[in-house]
């Protein structure tokens, strides 16, 4: 078997074709969702900044908490993918590599 | 060749020793004619002549030098205690030079010298990406531009915080598993590898080149500002002991020297931040009460940002300060700026270099947790800094010393140890300048090494020598092309010094969002990407985005600081036409516009413009469409059968890092 067709076997591998699929899934669908939720940032402050006048305690407006809040979604997102990545994707990679032996 | 690391090395520190005295030794006499003979020659000319003669470059000691000569007023000018500083620096010199040699011994091989072996832990690499994050444009900059226009300022910093999220989802694991020491390692794959490895390192060359740039200009401007050392004296020290850590001790060095900044720079602003919160009783609201109530805030943005000369009723100019729109005016800029700033450092080769240094995804993975932590909370306690200095120190103090607010950290430090000439405010400040100045040591070597390894690695072993180099032959190459690539660093950054450096930084941005971005991405996710698509790509990114920075605000236009100079000269003409005398600072900055509207009257733009054509400061938002768009159709129009069956390969290597050690002699 040449290289190419070994890695194409792989490729083809069922665990393969699953942890592709989840991974992607994944990915994907979490990098789209925090970037859109990253560029309402400039999207309301410029132009909707009344928005971000509003007083929510004392001085401290919507949005500063709404800055803070992307910190919060930044780190939350990166744990949530920590752990699904430790759970899952590991997981499923070391069964691929022990079915392939 | 132990030795003659070790002698060359203390010959180093000795020289940046020579030279840091021989700045020391002139002020300290403490006479304002000698210490102006150092800053600016002009100085012994009348006040006027010398403050028209100092560059636009804000040269801050120059004016403060001369201020004393026409007597009376207080000079604003921040003054280290030159000992204790001189004193820091060296000992930031000397641990940096022991890891230096120490690294040095372990650099054997070319994967010791671009990767340290792969043998740097993912919590190590968090902190080492983490600090080249932490940038004295973060450190000193940000809190500046908090302090100055409140919230806007806080803004600029989610963009590098979230950068962390394209890079973990999508860029860290997949090339650490599929890649070796470069970007073109990433992209040859499938491709025809000399093509793609010469544009691919043309691009990583000319990212890194302009923002070691911007850099090495900040960096002698920032000594200049703080210490009194001569411009070219602190571009060639920094490049001096840039050159040495990565020519010596490789990646091991250059990593290290960045964990050790990272840590110091930390620290620091853990201190600052806490000292903050101390004095406001870690009550939030009790301290952004005191921002929005502080007078001196008020005014600044009343008179000072929105210019209104009479208050207009109904407008809380205190709580403005905590509304947008101050600093950042154009809607449109922002989001541009921001797609730069989420795909651009992704693309950035510097970093990109870091996922190879750890033995695993796994630790890439990791690596990156641990920076998005670190740099969180560096960006959070940076805005207290800022919102602290507004509030402890008020925004018009801190800009009489610098126009952009980039004294704040440090006028801070030195407020919270005790003030001015007190022995806690001297050691405090002394200590945050060092800290700046490892912070830009450290930033610079990474860059040196990123564009050396493109070059040795990339055009010379891959290209000219068809991958057949022996190790020793491979580090020896990537020494010599370090040192080259650093001694050509120190030659632009002194021919620079007028330059704008804002447009660099951009321009190094923008480049690595729209050309290395789009083609890293569809190497490792599209099937039928190929050869043609990463030319294709990466040349279209690359020209389009330097093309609209080049036509872009950013530039330095003349046509428009004549007609700025103009509008002060009519307006203080037409006040003494009135009758009115007019205060010796008015008298000097007619001079100054009378010659700067000569100057500038007739000039043009770099590429010979009067005024912008595009009107964004950050082209990202064109030009990453533009760069993914090319990489689609080029790739579309010369399909390429081979390129197609090979996806299965880099398909399960970036998913499963099976075959990563052999990653190593593809």
């Amino acid at each position: 078997m040449s290289e190419q067709q070994q890695w194409q076997a792989i490729a083809n591998h069922s665990k393969f074709i699953e942890l592709k699929r989840k991974k992607r899934n994944f990915l994907f669908s979490w990098w789209i969702i925090s970037t859109i939720y990253y560029l309402l940032l400039p999207v309301i402050s410029g132009y909707f900044p009344e928005a971000f006048r509003v007083k929510v305690i004392g001085p401290i407006n919507f949005g500063y908490l709404f800055i803070l809040s992307q910190f919060v979604m930044a780190i939350g997102v990166a744990i949530y993918y920590a752990h699904v990545a430790n759970k899952t994707f590991d997981r499923l990679t070391k069964q691929l590599l022990e079915a392939l032996q | 060749m132990k030795k003659r690391i070790a002698a060359l090395t203390v010959a180093l520190s000795l020289s940046m020793f020579g030279a840091a005295a021989v700045c020391a030794q002139a002020p300290a006499g403490a006479a304002a004619p000698q210490a102006a003979t150092v800053a600016a020659p002009q100085a012994g000319a009348p006040a006027a002549a010398a403050a028209q003669a100092a560059a636009p470059a804000a040269n801050v000691a120059a004016k403060a030098v001369a201020t004393p000569a026409k007597g009376g007023a207080a000079p604003a000018k921040i003054t280290p205690n030159r000992g204790i500083t001189i004193g820091m620096f060296a000992l930031i010199i000397a641990v940096t030079m022991g890891v230096v040699v120490w690294a040095a011994k372990k650099t054997q091989t070319a994967s010791d010298f671009y990767t340290a072996g792969g043998g740097i832990t993912g919590f190590q690499n968090g902190w080492a990406i983490a600090g080249d994050y932490m940038s004295a444009a973060s450190f000193l900059g940000m809190s500046g531009l908090i302090s100055l226009y409140g919230i806007d300022g806080f803004m600029y910093a989610v963009g590098p915080m979230f950068s962390f999220i394209a890079i973990l989802l999508v860029i860290a694991e997949p090339c650490r598993n599929a890649g070796k020491y470069t970007l073109g390692d990433i992209l040859c794959f499938r491709s025809s590898p000399k093509v793609v490895r010469g544009v691919a390192a043309l691009s990583t060359v000319t990212v890194s080149i302009f923002y070691l740039i911007a850099q090495m200009v900040g960096a002698g401007k920032l000594m200049q500002m703080l210490l009194n050392i001569p411009y070219r004296v602190s571009v060639i020290g920094v490049g001096a002991l840039m050159v040495a850590y990565v020519v010596f001790g490789g990646m091991k060095a250059t990593t290290w020297v960045q964990i050790i900044k990272a840590s110091l720079l930390m620290g620091a602003t853990t201190v600052l931040c806490l000292l903050v919160a101390i004095k406001a009783g870690f009550n939030p609201v009790r301290f952004f009460t005191d921002v929005v109530s502080n007078s001196a805030i008020q005014e600044h943005v009343r008179m000072n940002v929105l210019k209104d000369v009479i208050a207009k009723p109904g407008v809380d100019y205190g709580q403005r300060f905590l509304e947008p729109g101050l600093f950042l005016k154009n809607p449109l800029d922002q989001i541009s700026l921001g797609l730069a700033w989420a795909l651009g450092a992704a693309g950035l080769p510097h970093i990109l270099m870091r996922f190879f240094t750890v033995p695993s995804a796994k630790d890439a993975r990791k690596s990156i947790i641990v920076a998005l932590f670190l740099n969180s909370s560096f960006f959070f306690m940076i805005s207290v800094i800022g919102f602290g200095a507004a509030l402890y120190l008020t925004p018009q103090a801190i800009s009489a010393v610098d126009k952009g607010g980039n004294m704040a950290t440090l006028l801070l430090a030195q407020h919270m140890g005790g003030g001015a000439g007190s022995l806690g405010g001297d050691i405090f400040l002394a200590f945050i300048c060092a800290v700046a100045f490892a912070t830009i040591l450290a930033v610079v070597s990474g860059l040196v090494l990123a564009a050396s390894a493109a070059i040795a690695h990339d055009v010379y072993v891959n290209i000219i020598k068809d991958g057949k180099a022996d190790q020793q032959l491979q580090v020896k190459v990537a020494r010599i092309t370090s040192l080259f690539v650093g001694t050509s660093a120190i030659v632009m950054g002194l021919m620079a010094e007028k330059e704008n450096v804002v447009a660099l930084v951009a321009l190094a941005f923008a480049v690595a969002a729209s050309g290395n971005f789009p083609v890293i991405m569809l190497s490792l996710f599209w099937r039928k990407f190929n050869t043609a698509g990463i030319v294709s790509g990466l040349v279209v990114g690359t020209i389009s985005a330097l093309t609209l920075v080049m036509v872009s605000p950013v530039m330095t236009y003349p046509k428009k600081i004549a007609a700025d100079a103009k509008k002060v000269v009519e307006t203080l003409e037409k006040k003494q036409a009135g009758g009115a005398v007019l205060a010796e600072k008015e008298v000097q900055a007619l001079e100054k516009s009378r010659t700067e509207y000569v100057k500038n009257k007739d000039g043009k733009s770099m590429v010979g413009l009067d005024a912008p054509i595009f009107p964004l400061k950050n082209p990202g938002i064109v030009s990453v469409p533009l760069g993914f768009l090319a990489a689609v159709f080029g790739c579309l129009l010369f399909r390429e059968r081979r390129a197609e069956e090979m996806f299965d390969e880099i398909d399960v290597r970036q998913n499963t890092g099976i075959g990563i050690a052999s990653a190593a002699d593809h």
